[in-house]
């Protein structure tokens, strides 16, 4: 009984995903239609088209399986293996120098933000 | 038939390795032990032993590969269950993120073509920050290769795991907001994993950072794509 609701929820979670790709297709965005799918569901969820129990269980299923799904996608690497060698080593440091900077600039940001609203607010009337 | 049977022994093989890597990772606890990067490791070694080419592999991997768009569309569940979180910091998570997938994008394709190289090299570059099974779908859309982009994911990842904490102190985010969403836009779900050991709201914040650099990402991604390459 819990398997077939998992089962039914999973096809749920695949006909939005399909109607993602069938949007993008019809409308041509330029996103992909599994984000597009993924947007619907969360628009679905906030103005309470269906009650998140109805997905919940076959989402977790994807959910904890997550890494699974990519790993044909990653293996793909081994065609692809001699990027890496002589000048290729360079995209490996951009990468590394491009994630610190990412990092930086997003953390710094958003602390700031906080921050500034904070002081506005007034954590303590003082006076 | 015996195409179908070897099909299925790839998709069994893939799933079987992840199961038990998943196995070890769980009892370990050791980053160098991350699910993905040991199952890939082991089922590439494989292939290659047995002179397998990736496009045979396929065949089977095809199988599990289609299940990705409906686990993308999942992650709208811990989007929504966090709602409360991004209401209340609406403003830092929707500046840190923005900042996070521009800063992200654009210094990775501006320096790769700095270097000179290829489009489509920098094209597979271009979504690195991004959480691995949308990375793949952006950079597919964009005429980049999906497992190149997924080993520079991966690459984001690890520098984010391995030193993303002594650089946060380094440069004084000391809030668990600055330190959720750096990992969360920089390091995508292995700097998450990360954030949750050092505290459950740092674990949320990357976690929806994660998840709306995604979706922010596959918006602006095809629009930087299009800027460095007008003419």
């Amino acid at each position: 009984m819990k398997f077939l609701m998992i089962f039914l929820q999973v096809l749920v979670l695949f006909g939005f995903s399909m109607v993602g790709n069938w949007l993008q297709n019809l409308l041509h965005l330029p996103l992909p239609g599994s984000i597009i799918g993924l947007i619907l569901v969360w628009l679905c969820l906030m103005l309470k088209v269906f009650p998140l129990r109805w997905i919940e269980s076959g989402a977790l299923f994807f959910l904890s399986y997550l890494p699974l799904f990519y790993i044909p996608a990653a293996i793909g690497i081994m065609n692809y293996g001699q990027v890496f060698i002589g000048k290729g080593v360079l995209l490996v440091i951009i990468a590394i120098f491009s994630t610190f900077l990412t990092m930086w600039l997003s953390a710094w940001t958003s602390q700031w933000i906080a921050r500034q609203s904070e002081k506005k607010k007034g954590p303590t009337p003082c006076k | 038939m015996q195409m179908m049977l070897l099909a299925t022994l790839y998709a069994v093989l893939t799933v079987g390795v992840y199961v038990v890597m998943n196995w070890v990772y769980v009892k370990y606890r050791r980053d160098f032990l991350f699910p993905i990067l040991t199952s890939s490791a082991i089922i590439i070694i494989t292939l290659v032993l047995f002179n397998i080419p990736y496009e045979t592999y396929m065949t089977g991997g095809k199988w599990i590969d289609i299940l990705l768009g409906p686990a993308i569309v999942s992650l709208a569940i811990p989007l929504y269950k966090q709602r409360d979180l991004l209401k209340q910091y609406l403003f830092p998570i929707i500046g840190g993120v923005i900042v996070g997938v521009f800063v992200g994008m654009i210094s990775g394709v501006f320096f790769a073509k700095i270097f000179g190289f290829p489009k489509d090299i920098v094209m597979s570059i271009l979504p690195k920050s991004i959480t691995t099974p949308i990375a793949i779908q952006i950079t597919q859309s964009l005429g980049g290769y999906a497992s190149l982009s997924a080993a520079f994911v991966m690459i984001a990842g690890f520098s984010g795991i391995l030193f993303g904490r002594i650089f946060l102190k380094w440069i004084r985010i000391d809030s668990p907001t600055g330190i959720g969403i750096g990992f969360g836009a920089a390091a995508h779900a292995l700097g998450t994993s990360k954030a949750i050991e050092i505290g459950e709201q740092e674990g949320s914040m990357s976690s929806v950072a994660m998840t709306l650099c995604a979706v922010v990402g596959s918006i602006i991604g095809p629009i930087i794509a299009w800027i460095f390459y007008l003419g």
